[in-house]
């Protein structure tokens, strides 16, 4: 079977594990909030006060207020919630993906073949 | 006694739901996911005809989350809201459940040892609500029969093995068959192809394995389910783990299947694959 040769495969990749979902409780349960328009405006209107409230810690609260989509998954960010806190704050999945590998989106795009 | 008459993996993203309300059938990015549907459409709506689907798929954090994580999970509700995920409802009509054959399912399940969290509310998210629209277009004539949900874990490791998942269907096969009413199933499992939304190797794709993926789980799924969580994760990326839910299809069906369509581009983030396949009795 194909065995493609990368060296940023697992383990160097993020795998969302037990241990991650135990020590991103906090970001997650903040990101997961943003299914409910009335917690995106609330977030919005106080990004700082509202996390207090979900108990984020201060680091945590600077990785959200500086919209480092890495470093929040390297403190237990789950992807599937960080796109939702993405779209309260209206930046999508391929610019955080691009962020995320140190790319800008028109750099990240041109790595895309469009069919 | 209810019989499966086919089976169906597909992927699923949010970008196929967000093309599919766009009606971007005419975007030349897009185009091959509209018209690389429509076989398999007609085969489901004009042969397959299914009184009933079991889909297997997996939740994104839109019915479960972190604080209690269930690994199998059946909805055995009598209706099926579709989920907000954050960027509002889409515009389509809730499903309806099936909760004498869910409940039947659940039964047989749990004696062949399947031990499952049973849910009376279970609202849908992209896993099957991307796919299903291209396989149906419920805005012309509504969803074609109720679906009995079926979540799989695959987002917080450790996630079940591929062996399980086939097993899985295997059991379910047996569950059908024993079910008292006379019900064409189609089984349906939904799971991103190759994949990676994590890290610096975000956007990782490799289309030659999808499509070895695609043969084998035709041809040969017991060499696909040997494959650990860390081969598939290697192979396809990360999130690509998601294909050991098409297993559970496949163990479902018979060894021998007759195939009615397969569909495959990559042009983005992610592949998106699409195979129908048929009972042959």
């Amino acid at each position: 079977m194909t065995e493609p040769q990368d060296p940023l495969a697992p383990p160097n990749s993020n795998v969302f594990d037990g241990q991650k979902g135990m020590r991103g409780y906090r970001i997650n349960k903040l990101a997961q909030s943003m299914r409910h328009p009335e917690n995106r405006e609330a977030f919005l209107a106080d990004e700082r006060g509202y996390m207090a409230k979900l108990g984020l810690s201060a680091q945590e609260q600077e990785l959200v207020l500086r919209r480092d989509w890495y470093g929040l998954q390297a403190a237990g960010g789950n992807q599937y919630a960080l796109v939702k806190l993405g779209g309260a704050l209206g930046i999508n999945l391929v610019q955080q993906g691009a962020q995320m590998r140190g790319e800008t989106v028109e750099q990240f795009l041109k790595t895309r073949k469009r069919s | 006694m209810a019989r499966i008459v086919g089976g169906i993996g597909s992927s699923h993203a949010p970008s196929m739901a967000h093309a599919y309300d766009h009606r971007w059938s005419d975007k030349p990015e897009w185009q091959p996911l509209f018209e690389g549907s429509v076989a398999a459409r007609r085969w489901l709506l004009e042969v397959a005809r299914p009184d009933a689907m079991v889909i297997f798929y997996n939740d994104h954090l839109n019915r479960f989350f972190f604080d209690a994580y269930p690994t199998f999970a059946i909805g055995v509700s009598e209706s099926l809201p579709l989920a907000d995920e954050g960027w509002g409802r889409r515009p389509l009509p809730d499903f309806s459940g099936h909760p004498d054959l869910a409940w039947h399912i659940t039964r047989s399940l749990i004696a062949d040892e399947f031990d499952l969290t049973v849910c009376q509310e279970m609202e849908i998210d992209h896993g099957i609500l991307s796919p299903l629209p291209f396989l149906t277009e419920p805005e012309k004539r509504g969803w074609p029969c109720p679906i009995v949900p079926f979540a799989i874990n695959v987002i917080q490791h450790p996630v079940p093995t591929a062996r399980r998942c086939w097993k899985l269907g295997a059991a379910l096969r047996k569950a059908i068959q024993s079910y008292p009413r006379d019900l064409r199933i189609v089984v349906m499992s939904t799971g991103g192809m190759s994949h990676q939304l994590n890290g610096k190797r975000f956007g990782f794709l490799n289309p030659d394995w999808d499509n070895e993926f695609l043969d084998l789980l035709e041809a040969d799924p017991q060499a696909l389910a040997a494959l650990s969580a860390e081969d598939y994760m290697k192979r396809g990326g990360c999130e690509s783990v998601e294909l050991i839910i098409w297993l559970a299809m496949r163990g479902a069906l018979s060894p021998q299947v007759r195939r009615i369509h397969r569909n495959y581009y990559a042009p983005m983030l992610t592949g998106y694959g699409l195979l129908a396949l048929e009972e042959m009795q």
